[in-house]
């Protein structure tokens, strides 16, 4: 919308500035046409009048005298008064500008009394015959009028009718209504499509992959329609490959699996026929297949993460309650060992993404914790929800009062398939976890970090953006199907 | 119902022991016509099935039948496990699974359909809370006047809230009593069927949820009527 207003605003400014311009014009050439008649009416007669008696003095009282009555009226500022004998000499030898010359060369071939005027130089030329029959040339050079003195004046001066001021007014006002009526639609015109460009790049972005521009925008024929097309191709394309890796993913995790299935199954039956001494052997083997099947699981959620299968299912959810079910659940676990696992902080933390790999993610690292802490101390995780300009994020810390962990592996827990110092608290485990929940976090552009904390035990921070009111996502939010499952969490059914 | 044969070659094998009768049928649109014969007690169904989907084959059978349902879905799809419970599958077993944990499962779904299950039969006849009431014996649902659909997990979780109408039940007593079956942490069926069963009985007579969420103890089930639960 913003766009629709600047395009409409500019448009607009730009034909009043040019219609304004023209009205001005058209006002100062009719103003300059009604001065030349004027002036012409005025002077006319009166350059008459002076060349005659000019004529006059310098016969009957000589050159003296008429250089002391054109000073006279010459005193008004820039009126030069020449005068030729009729051997083409000024009177006054003054040098003459070549306008005046052009005028003077003309009348010099006429005859008799003529008046020559030149409107444009302003200048008024007379061919005189004086009572000795000696032919003279008077040319009054009249300074040019100031182009915007006149209507300005014309403009303050309140006896003036008034009339041509009050015409171009309402000739402006009509045309700044049609241009505006016009810039609008124009404005419209261009930026609406823009608009559902934009839309649809943010709902592409918000995997509502089925987005495409539609077809009033692709049949306008411009570059706007052919932009329109190559988004098009491009959300085929990403859907495209989208479907085939969650394809893919799902076909590979059946094929690794069924195997795995029908391992077990096999198991259970040489289970049954056991001879002494082999059982322990086959618990080995059990063991390993469950490692393997952990294995591929987590190796099938890194994958998903990655490539961002799962973020199609996006819904708004309460990561507090979603904090909550995790705790409750690991709480469940480490009353085994004289632990507990308690939530504080912040209530009502509003995040929109996929809720299962966020749970998952958050589920890695409170049992990482309920592992490691010491019997009989408390997992502590607290909710903190901090606002920064970039908008607000929740922290979810989560702390154990275990050994902690060498400073200089620290960053490395992150690291795919690293195991950390204590890896045998977790024989099962693939560490895969905790890559998984710091991917799974940054797909949602949050973050995670880890450290040792203060008094002993570690403390792995998980940062998440919270939800902003948006028009797209509360929109996308509001028609996703959601359960409500134990609590108020919300997850995408 | 698996399109893996030798998978249910060794099922078969497994299972016979056990006292069962194996027929393993490999595609969506035979099995449901062979569950739909009546010869059978209990459905073992694959999520992935070559021809129909696995949801697809538990809809057209839903549509006739209430027969037990198991369902074997790809391990760490959250979405195949709540979408199989939702359509009213009676239980789901991640794949690969533990053969005997198939069984302990297929005993705990039978022992319930049987009328046999965890809670004992008391005197046979209606338990009424508020507008809600059931019947034991026919298996029947009301809710004012109109009956409601329950597939047999609903039916048992609702007779135990109505039982204990009122006061809290822990979510791992409901896994135990309900689902047949020890209760482990980051299994959230029952936080499933509990939805389900919400949604079916739609709002008590205060216009707000029937069945009470505690956060971090379990489940409560509403009433309003002063005279409270009572069987007549």
């Amino acid at each position: 919308m913003r766009l629709h207003i600047k395009v409409f605003l500019w448009f607009w400014l730009g034909v009043v500035v040019v219609s304004g311009t023209l009205v001005g014009l058209t006002e100062l050439t009719s103003s300059r046409a009604q001065d030349d008649r004027l002036w012409r009416e005025k002077y006319g007669p009166r350059v008459d009048l002076w060349a005659r008696q000019e004529t006059h003095i310098l016969r009957t009282k000589g050159p003296a005298a008429l250089e002391e009555y054109v000073g006279s009226f010459q005193a008004d500022p820039g009126v030069l008064n020449y005068m030729f004998d009729g051997g083409g000499r000024e009177v006054f030898d003054r040098q003459a500008p070549p306008s005046v010359a052009a005028i003077v060369g003309a009348l010099m071939q006429a005859d008799g009394w003529t008046q020559r005027v030149d409107p444009v130089e302003r200048i008024i030329g007379e061919r005189v015959i004086d009572a000795n029959g000696n032919p003279y040339v008077v040319v009054v050079d009249f300074p040019q009028p100031s182009v915007l003195s006149r209507p300005l004046f014309e403009l303050l001066s309140a006896d003036f009718s008034g009339r041509p001021t009050r015409a171009s007014a309402v000739r402006l006002a009509a045309v700044v209504a049609v241009a505006g009526i016009l810039c609008f639609v124009l404005a419209r015109h261009i930026a609406a499509p823009i608009d559902r460009l934009r839309l649809a790049t943010r709902k592409i972005a918000h995997a509502q992959l089925g987005t495409r521009i539609e077809r009033d925008v692709l049949n306008r024929g411009d570059e706007l329609a052919a932009l329109g097309h190559d988004f098009n191709g491009m959300a085929d394309r990403i859907e495209h490959l989208l479907t085939a890796q969650r394809q893919l993913l799902s076909d590979v995790s059946h094929a690794l699996r069924s195997p795995l299935a029908r391992l077990n199954l096999a198991l259970g039956l040489a289970r049954r026929h056991s001879v002494a001494g082999v059982g322990e052997h086959l618990d080995r083997i059990e063991l390993e297949t469950e490692r393997l099947n952990t294995l591929i699981g987590q190796l099938l959620a890194m994958a998903r993460v990655d490539s961002g299968v799962g973020l199609e299912r996006r819904s708004l959810f309460d990561v507090a309650a979603l904090v909550d079910e995790v705790a409750m659940d690991a709480d469940y676990e480490a009353r085994a060992r004289g632990c507990a696992v308690v939530v504080s902080g912040e209530r009502n933390c509003l995040a929109t993404g996929a809720a299962d790999l966020i749970r998952g993610a958050v589920e890695n690292v409170v049992r990482n914790a309920v592992r490691h802490t010491a019997d009989g101390t408390r997992v502590e995780v607290s909710l903190e929800r901090c606002e920064a300009v970039s908008g607000s994020t929740v922290v979810i810390a989560v702390r154990d009062h275990g050994p902690g962990v060498p400073e200089k592996i620290v960053p490395r827990l992150f690291v795919p398939f690293y195991r950390g110092p204590h890896s045998d608290k977790n024989p099962n485990g693939t560490g895969l976890g905790l890559a998984i929940t710091r991917r799974t976090f940054e797909v949602h552009g949050g973050t995670v970090t880890a450290a040792n904390a203060e008094g002993g035990g570690f403390v792995v921070s998980l940062v998440l953006p919270l939800h902003v009111e948006d028009g797209v996502l509360q929109q996308q939010a509001d028609t996703r199907p959601t359960t409500e499952e134990h609590g108020n969490a919300i997850t995408a059914a | 119902m698996d399109d893996d044969t030798e998978l249910c070659q060794l099922l078969s094998e497994y299972l016979l022991p056990e006292g069962y009768d194996v027929e393993a049928v490999h595609s969506g649109t035979e099995g449901v016509e062979r569950a739909l014969s009546g010869d059978h007690a209990l459905v073992v169904l694959d999520v992935m099935l070559p021809d129909v989907r696995g949801f697809e084959v538990l809809r057209q059978l839903r549509a006739h039948s209430r027969m037990p349902v198991l369902m074997l879905t790809a391990r760490g799809n959250e979405q195949d496990r709540i979408l199989g419970l939702e359509m009213g599958a009676d239980d789901y077993l991640p794949k690969p699974f533990n053969p005997r944990e198939l069984c302990a499962r297929i005993e705990a779904i039978l022992r319930r359909s049987n009328g046999g299950s965890g809670i004992d039969v008391r005197v046979p006849g209606d338990l009424v809370v508020d507008d809600v009431s059931i019947n034991k014996a026919s298996r029947m649902v009301r809710r004012g006047g109109e009956t409601i659909e329950l597939t047999t997990v609903e039916f048992d979780l609702l007779e135990t809230f109505l039982r204990n109408a009122g006061s809290v039940i822990a979510r791992d007593e409901l896994v135990r009593t309900v689902l047949n079956r020890p209760f482990s942490p980051f299994d959230r069926s029952i936080d499933t069927h509990v939805s389900n069963l919400r949604r079916k009985l739609g709002p008590g007579l205060d216009g707000l949820d029937r069945i009470k969420s505690l956060r971090g103890v379990g489940y409560q089930y509403t009433f309003h009527h002063p005279s409270g639960a009572g069987e007549q």
